[in-house]
Formats: C-alpha cells, sequence, structure tokens
C-alpha cells in the first residue's frame, strides 16, 4: 500500500549515493570545490511544495543525518538541521500543490541559496570558517543555485507525476 | 563510535563503492584519451627519474647498512629501531563530499584492517589529509582543506621542513586558506634559510605525522602575525579531487 512513498524514500538514497559517487567524476575539476550538489534537497524542495511540508521535514532529517555520519566532517547534525528547517520553511511558505514551473524553479533557487545559508550560518556561528558570506556567495552558492535548477528542469515531470500519484494512492486510502 | 553510526557508514559505504569505482574507470578512460598526446613526453621524464632513482638506490642501499650498523652498536631500543619503519596500504576511495569548509571523503578500509584515527593518508603526489573516523570497514579522511586553528576537531598541525634543508628549516603547517587554495606554514624562526620553490615534507617531529611526506611547494614566506615568525605560503602537491586509490600510512603503534 505505500509503495510509492517507499519508492520515493528509495529513490533519495539513490540520489544521495550518486551526489557522493557519481557526480564528482561529471563536474570539471575547476567547479568541485564550487558546485556543492545536494540532489537530495533538491528532491525535498519538490516534497515540500507538491507534498506536504512535515514529509519534508522528517526526510530533510534523516537524509541530512545520513550525509553527517557517512561523511562526518566537522559537526554532526549540521546538514540535518539545515535541510530539515529549510525544506520546512519553504514549504510553510510554498506549500501549493498546482505549483507551475516557473514558480516551481523560484522556489528551488531560493530554497538552495536558503539551505546553503543556514550552513554558512551554522559554520559562523561556531566559529568555523572564516570567510565574508559575500565571497560564500559568489563562491560556492551562486554556482550551486544555478546547478540545482538544472538537476530540477530534468527532474520536474517525473518527480511531479510522482507525488501526483502517492497524493492520489493517500487519498484512496482514506476514502476506503 | 557507536554501533548504528558503525552499521549506517558501513552499508553505505558497500553500496557507494559499487558506484564510484566504475565511475571512476569510465571517467578514467576519457581522461586517458585525453593524455595520448603527451605521454611521450612524460616517458622521456620518467626514464631520467629511474636513472637517477637508480644511481640513488645504491647509495641509498649502503648507507642503510651502514646506519643499521651504527644503531646496532648503540644499542637502539626496539621502539627506536622501528620508529620510522612504516607500512603502506592502498585504500580504494569509496565517496567523497566537496563542500570549501567541510571536504572528506571515504576509503574502503577500517577498523577491521587495523586503521586507526590520525593516520596519514597520501596520494602519489603527497600528503592528503589524516583519517579523522573509524568505522568497522570504512573511514572517514578529513582532507588538508578542513586545517584551521580555530576549530578544535582540526587535525593536528605538522611539524614540517624543507628537503635539503632538513636540519635547519622548521615550520607548523596549521591552516589553509579556501580563498587562495594554500596551505600556511607558521612559526618560522628568524634567520631560516627557506625560500619559495622549496619542497616541504613533514619532518616526523612529534611522532603522529611520519616523517618524509611530501606537502607542498613554498610559494612565498612573508612576516608572520606577530611580525617575530615568519610564515611560508605553500601550494599543496596533491591536488584535493578525483582520487581512486590512496594509501594508509600506517605507523607503529606507541604508548603516548
Amino acid at each position: 500500500m505505500n509503495m510509492r512513498r517507499s519508492v520515493l524514500v528509495l529513490l533519495l538514497f539513490l540520489l544521495f549515493i550518486l551526489e557522493g559517487t557519481i557526480l564528482p567524476w561529471l563536474i570539471p575539476d575547476v567547479w568541485q570545490m564550487r558546485i556543492i550538489p545536494n540532489l537530495v534537497f533538491v528532491v525535498l524542495l519538490f516534497v515540500a511544495v507538491y507534498h506536504h511540508r512535515h514529509t519534508a521535514l522528517i526526510l530533510g532529517l534523516t537524509f541530512g543525518l545520513l550525509h553527517d555520519v557517512v561523511f562526518y566532517g566537522r559537526i554532526l547534525g549540521a546538514h540535518s538541521f539545515a535541510m530539515g528547517l529549510s525544506a520546512y520553511l519553504i514549504g510553510l511558505l510554498f506549500q501549493i500543490p498546482r505549483a507551475p514551473l516557473p514558480l516551481m524553479m523560484t522556489v528551488i533557487l531560493l530554497g538552495s541559496l536558503l539551505e546553503d545559508s543556514v550552513l554558512f550560518g551554522i559554520y559562523s556561528v561556531f566559529n568555523l570558517n572564516q570567510e565574508p558570506y559575500s565571497w560564500a556567495i559568489l563562491n560556492h552558492m551562486l554556482p550551486t543555485m544555478l546547478f540545482h535548477f538544472a538537476i530540477a528542469l530534468i527532474l520536474y515531470i517525473p518527480l511531479r507525476r510522482q507525488l501526483e500519484l502517492i497524493k492520489k494512492e493517500k487519498s484512496t486510502e482514506e476514502a476506503a | 563510535m557507536s554501533w548504528p553510526e558503525n552499521f549506517l557508514r558501513d552499508t553505505t559505504g558497500f553500496v557507494q563503492k559499487m558506484f564510484y569505482k566504475p565511475a571512476g574507470y569510465v571517467a578514467g578512460l576519457f581522461e586517458d584519451i585525453g593524455n595520448l598526446k603527451d605521454l611521450s613526453k612524460e616517458n622521456e621524464q620518467l626514464k631520467i627519474l629511474a636513472a637517477q632513482y637508480a644511481r640513488d638506490k645504491a647509495q641509498y642501499n649502503f648507507i642503510q647498512v651502514e646506519n643499521e650498523q651504527l644503531k646496532e652498536q648503540l644499542k637502539f631500543t626496539k621502539a627506536q629501531e622501528e620508529l620510522y619503519k612504516y607500512q603502506y596500504h592502498i585504500a580504494q576511495v569509496v565517496s567523497q563530499t566537496t563542500e570549501p569548509s567541510n571536504s572528506t571523503i571515504v576509503i574502503d578500509l577500517g577498523a577491521k584492517d587495523g586503521v586507526r584515527p590520525n593516520m596519514s593518508v597520501i596520494s602519489v603526489d603527497g600528503l592528503v589529509g589524516v583519517i579523522s573516523q573509524v568505522s568497522n570497514f570504512t573511514s572517514t579522511v578529513k582532507l588538508m582543506t578542513m586545517m584551521d586553528t580555530n576549530d578544535p576537531n582540526s587535525q593536528p598541525p605538522i611539524a614540517a621542513t624543507a628537503i635539503n634543508k632538513e636540519g635547519k628549516t622548521f615550520g607548523m603547517i596549521e591552516s589553509y586558506d579556501p580563498k587562495t587554495n594554500k596551505l600556511l606554514m607558521n612559526k618560522i624562526p628568524p634567520g631560516d634559510p627557506i625560500a619559495p620553490k622549496d619542497v616541504i615534507v613533514s619532518s616526523g617531529i612529534g611522532g603522529l605525522y611520519p616523517r618524509g611526506l611530501t606537502i607542498g611547494t613554498v610559494e612565498s614566506v612573508e612576516v608572520g602575525e606577530f611580525g617575530l615568525t615568519s610564515t611560508a605560503v605553500i601550494k599543496p602537491s596533491a591536488e584535493f579531487q578525483d582520487w581512486k586509490q590512496l594509501i594508509v600510512v600506517f605507523t607503529e603503534e606507541r604508548a603516548e
């Protein structure tokens, strides 16, 4: 009965694997430190807009934590917090099940910037980066935003169809 | 590390391994085709290097034998004798993340293979980073790009010296500047002969880092923070991207 939903979770896991293994080979060397692919988060934004912000929050917390534990950076939980919070906030503002493509793309740009800024904020609070915000925006946030934009364009049609199917499944479950 | 973390890391690492290596091969194939025209030039350089190596090897063998005899005569303890005997183990990279202030890679050697935190990880070019977390079958390598004096969890500073100036040059490599992509070597005493184009290697003082690991080349030497010591800007010799294999340097375990 929860077929579609497990497909979504599996897709997220697959994307998580791809962003750590295959994408570093595809992105040109010069851009590697500047484009930080976060495919999971792109899908989460879709979930937040077309499905529900609570689902996006839970998924954001879980997959953020997975990223934190697998890559074990400076502090545990930074990605978990950033992804969960920004997916939830985006859902709070833009949860529009019938949102058209241009609006969704704007959401992707905003959400990507928000997530990177939250991460930047966390590291700044703990005195872990010395660079100014303006440098960070130009160095990696803008390229990442554009990269996520392109990924979202590719994923738009299949993802929206999946999410609509999940919704339909849910409503038939409730009707039954 | 707790068991849920261990489990999560090892299972994810297993899946990632199946993706990373084939992707690397495909990317490597295209790279090889691109490099085809540089091959003859590279071959020539390697031949010169090999000849040089053969000469040095003969010399080295004499010195080594002599050194061992001297150690025996001076009655070195076992710990002292094994201080500089390192084992090099090849590790496959499993996945990587390239965030500017938070970049780590995962390799497929873990606690079961004898990896311990703070072991050095090198590529063929030079020092890449330090093992920061170890689970049963995978471990996380903190890249040199994460060196930061403000971070209490950062890898410890590296005591370094320059090739051909081993007894005379000293400095501590303490931080990495993400804006310029250079390492900073601080605490160089006044009157130090360090100069641009010197090759910087770890000196092994302090015991944590093995000695003789290539770190980078000096780009410029400036007056340091407080005006008493100098700071050298170092271009790292390892590139922090697209690895296939790395080498973990196993040191003798020793009571601290």
